[in-house]
């Protein structure tokens, strides 16, 4: 309990205040200092601003070969609201491509909100994959 | 903020390096000719797909402005090649 909590509790006791007045003011208080969730992160948010792709093989028997990407989250968003533009008649062939490829997608059923809260939450994605060969590793930064 | 500079490098099987370092304004104001050009047909496309020229023109302004910091590598064996955007 805080100090203002206290407080309340002291000014009941001392009888300043009646227990309905005290109920009331601890709401009050309950309201304006919301609890954190049970599961939720307590120390603030960094900003990342870069997704990361980067991939070590050496598979290759002519040599071992690197790859390494830094891509702007922003430039994802970007690219994502750029996307939004696409005709509905485009999408409608892409839809029946991507059908006939096994890949049964609506994209039209994608909407540029879902999307941001897509991209919002690649903040938290990290992929790390160790093979004997090879190391893949999606991450942002 | 706007790309100011592109850097291409790149590495060949005999181990000779090249590195470009390309300054965006100055390359698009001897490309603008061109570049008008190509907003026109832009504006065409868009008229012709349907599309909202405006928006079509912010969406690019937005992954325009979005560009800098991004980097790809890649380094295969002997030759390798790299685009950096700053």
């Amino acid at each position: 309990m805080n100090d203002q909590g206290r407080q309340i509790l002291q000014m009941l006791s001392e009888g300043k205040i009646t227990a309905d007045e005290a109920e009331r003011l601890l709401d009050a208080l309950g309201r304006q200092q919301p609890e954190p969730a049970p599961g939720a992160n307590p120390r603030p948010k960094t900003r990342l601003k870069y997704l990361r792709v980067v991939v070590h093989s050496t598979e290759d028997p002519s040599g071992p070969t690197s790859v390494n990407i830094r891509v702007p989250l922003q430039l994802l968003r970007a690219g994502v609201r750029l996307a939004t533009l696409i005709p509905p008649q485009a999408l409608t062939k892409v839809n029946e491509s991507l059908e006939q490829s096994g890949v049964p997608i609506d994209l039209t059923q994608l909407k540029p909100q879902d999307l941001e809260e897509l991209i919002e939450h690649l903040d938290d994605v990290t992929v790390d994959i160790n093979d004997p060969g090879s190391k893949v590793q999606v991450f942002c930064e | 903020m706007i790309p100011q500079l592109v850097t291409v490098g790149y590495r060949r099987p005999n181990g000779h390096r090249r590195r470009l370092f390309v300054p965006v304004l100055p390359a698009a104001l001897v490309l603008s000719p061109l570049l008008v050009l190509a907003v026109l047909a832009g504006l065409v496309a868009c008229l012709i797909f349907k599309v909202r020229p405006i928006a079509a023109l912010l969406g690019i302004g937005r992954v325009l402005l979005a560009l800098p910091g991004t980097r790809f590598e890649l380094e295969e064996s002997t030759t390798a090649f790299q685009v950096s955007i700053r």
